[in-house]
């Protein structure tokens, strides 16, 4: 059994290996200093706040996975949030256009970012910087700095209950991120568009000259990306019940590095899903065991960097040029 | 992108803010204007000259953000003992940066860890002990130090500008700025006819360091108080001075004078924009498609001089 499992640890698996086992150790550790840490109670609340991180970090790997980057993240998170409750008003009969105009928000600016990235040339980093802040401006400005009138409103209750919600012992946000990694993985491992992906992260020059359409795979991610983005946005208002401003900050740097963490290469043609899934835990796990043990603020952020420091070196590092 | 695009943005949103300012006032910004917008611009264009340096190695310095709020921190929560001490500290604060920025350099160069992701773990480090040093926000500046540093009334502001810019037009000049272009344009080549890459990186690093930590000087003296989470709008702010400013991602190409350039240029746009009316709400709608417009045109006018030629 274990004979024919270890013939088959590629490069790849080992990756998501580590990125699973720096996930355990977290656990484990975890669970040593604070008995219950890694009881299913404990667990089900980690697996709900790593689930927002899952979602962007989606996003982010695909465009990763071809070199690229999306810094637009945050306020096409915070668009789409602001977006499903001022369409919904909190009513559930308009619950689904809700979801699509959020959806369709982010959808719209990664195809923006993909055809400023593919065909005007423009860097990934300039391109989604810059319509990050183009999001910003729009969203503060169309909802007046979130005091209009329908900004008051709560998202629809069903959507509310589908991410705090369970069935049986399963929280039912566990059931939606698993759908997102099974959507992510066959998209990845399955279909030929997947294989044109790590194709052109490996070596676009290769991958164009083989007919992979780089062009148009670029386009597709980055729209992905954004969808994803506002994916989560909807998943983080409908947990919190009504959108804030600056509601995406954090989770620009957290979907990097639950990405690398999880294994995926930041040079791109590298990595899956399963391990930014694990790397998405794993962050969650850190910080909440640091405020388990009442780690000041500033404790928790030096040794969160810390940690990432040290899970980079295990894994994380680039080959020797000499 | 050559530097002469970062120049010719600049040229554009300073008439622009000739235009618009004159507009609405009635008449020519005073030398008071031209001042207050210096001292308003110095922090940006040191942390944009710093991050210039790493990007011309083809790295990225996200960490900026927490070696201001070091800086920043520690001027704020250690203010109020005269000029003597405020000058001990400004060099104890000088220290911290020039420190953080070789530890990144050390993990990047020795520990082949890619740099967005090293300064993105050390982004968290450096912030954290900039809450450690200053946990609220507070603290005030020596009179004496704002004297010097951001005088409202002498152009002590255009003095450490053209020091800013004399520093590199040396730098640039030395062996080591010879170097910094070599690993960026190709370090595998750059390493086979001896330059020492692992080095000069460090250097990179710990320059754009140091160059933090006179921005929080600078960001003290300018709004005499601190907040531990100052720096954080530098990380991108500086990013986007750097790419209007000419310098290519790739590396080896560009100049630190087109990061300063475009950091003007940045700081200008908020101006013409609060002249011109617009909604506050919407100014970073402005500034994200500014940066964008700069760059496709900055890549425009390129292929077609290329054309030309």
């Amino acid at each position: 059994m274990i004979g024919p499992m270890l013939e088959r640890v590629t490069p790849d698996t080992r990756r998501i290996a580590y990125a699973v086992a720096a996930a355990g150790a977290i656990l484990a550790a975890g669970a040593i200093v604070h008995p219950g840490f890694a009881s299913w109670t404990s667990l089900r609340a980690m697996i709900i706040v790593a689930s927002f991180i899952g979602f962007v970090a989606a996003g982010q790997m695909l465009v990763v996975l071809v070199g690229g980057i999306d810094l637009s993240m945050p306020w096409v998170l915070n668009g789409a949030a602001i977006v499903v409750t001022t369409t919904s008003l909190g009513r559930t009969d308009r619950l689904g256009q809700a979801v699509l105009a959020a959806l369709a928000v982010g959808a719209a600016v990664g195809l923006a970012n993909g055809l400023g990235v593919a065909w005007l040339g423009v860097p990934a980093v300039v391109m989604t910087l810059g319509m990050n802040g183009v999001m910003e401006g729009l969203s503060l400005g169309l909802s007046k700095g979130l005091t209009c009138p329908s900004c008051a409103s709560y998202v629809p209750d069903p959507l509310h209950r589908l991410v705090v919600g369970r069935l049986g012992p399963v929280p039912t946000e566990l059931l939606v991120w698993a759908g997102v990694a099974l959507f992510v993985t066959v998209l990845l491992t399955f279909t030929t568009f997947g294989r044109r992906v790590y194709a052109v992260g490996t070596n676009p020059r290769a991958a164009f000259l083989a007919g992979v359409p780089v062009r148009l795979v670029t386009v597709v991610l980055y729209t992905l990306s954004g969808v994803f983005a506002a994916f989560a946005g909807i998943a983080l208002v409908s947990y919190g019940g009504q959108p804030s401003l600056g509601l995406g900050d954090p989770y620009l740097f957290e979907s990097i590095a639950a990405v690398v963490v999880g294994g995926v290469s930041i040079l791109g043609g590298r990595g899956h899903y399963a391990g930014v899934v694990a790397g998405s835990v794993t962050l969650v796990a850190i910080v909440t065991l640091l405020q388990a043990q009442r780690v000041p603020e500033y404790g928790r952020d030096v040794i969160y960097g810390l940690v990432i420091l040290a899970i980079l070196f295990t894994y994380g590092r680039e080959r020797a040029d000499d | 992108m050559p530097k002469v695009i970062g120049y010719a943005v600049l040229a554009a949103t300073f008439t622009a803010y000739l235009v618009v300012y004159t507009t609405s006032l009635g008449h020519l910004p005073t030398s008071f204007d031209y001042l207050s917008l210096l001292n308003t611009a110095l922090p940006l264009v040191l942390v944009a000259a710093g991050q210039s340096l790493v990007v011309l190695t083809g790295g990225i310095d996200l960490s900026v953000g927490g070696m201001v709020g070091l800086g920043v921190a520690i001027m704020a929560a250690t203010s109020g003992g005269g000029l003597a001490a405020s000058l001990g500290w400004i060099a104890v604060v000088l220290a911290a940066g020039l420190l953080c920025g070789t530890a990144n350099g050390l993990i990047v160069a020795k520990g082949r860890i890619a740099p967005i992701l090293t300064t993105l773990a050390t982004l968290s480090v450096y912030s954290g002990l900039a809450l450690k040093v200053l946990p609220v926000p507070g603290g005030s500046v020596a009179p004496e130090v704002r004297a010097v540093l951001t005088n409202p009334d002498l152009p002590t502001a255009l003095l450490w500008l053209g020091l800013v810019v004399a520093g590199w037009l040396v730098l640039r000049r030395t062996r080591f700025g010879m170097r910094v272009y070599a690993v960026g344009s190709d370090e595998t080549a750059a390493r086979a006819v001896g330059v020492p890459a692992a080095r000069v990186k460090v250097a990179v690093y710990a320059l754009s360091g140091l160059c933090s930590a006179l921005a929080a000087v600078f960001y003290v003296a300018t709004t005499t108080s601190g907040d531990p989470n100052a720096g954080t709008s530098y990380i991108l702010t500086s990013i986007a001075a750097v790419v209007v400013g000419g310098v290519a991602f790739s590396g080896g190409r560009g100049s630190a004078l087109g990061a300063i350039a475009g950091a003007l240029s940045l700081t200008l746009v908020v101006d013409v924009l609060f002249f011109a009316g617009i909604d506050p709400l919407y100014q970073s709608l402005f500034q994200g498609l500014f940066l964008v417009v700069a760059v496709l045109l900055g890549g425009a006018t390129l292929r077609l001089r290329r054309a030309a030629s």
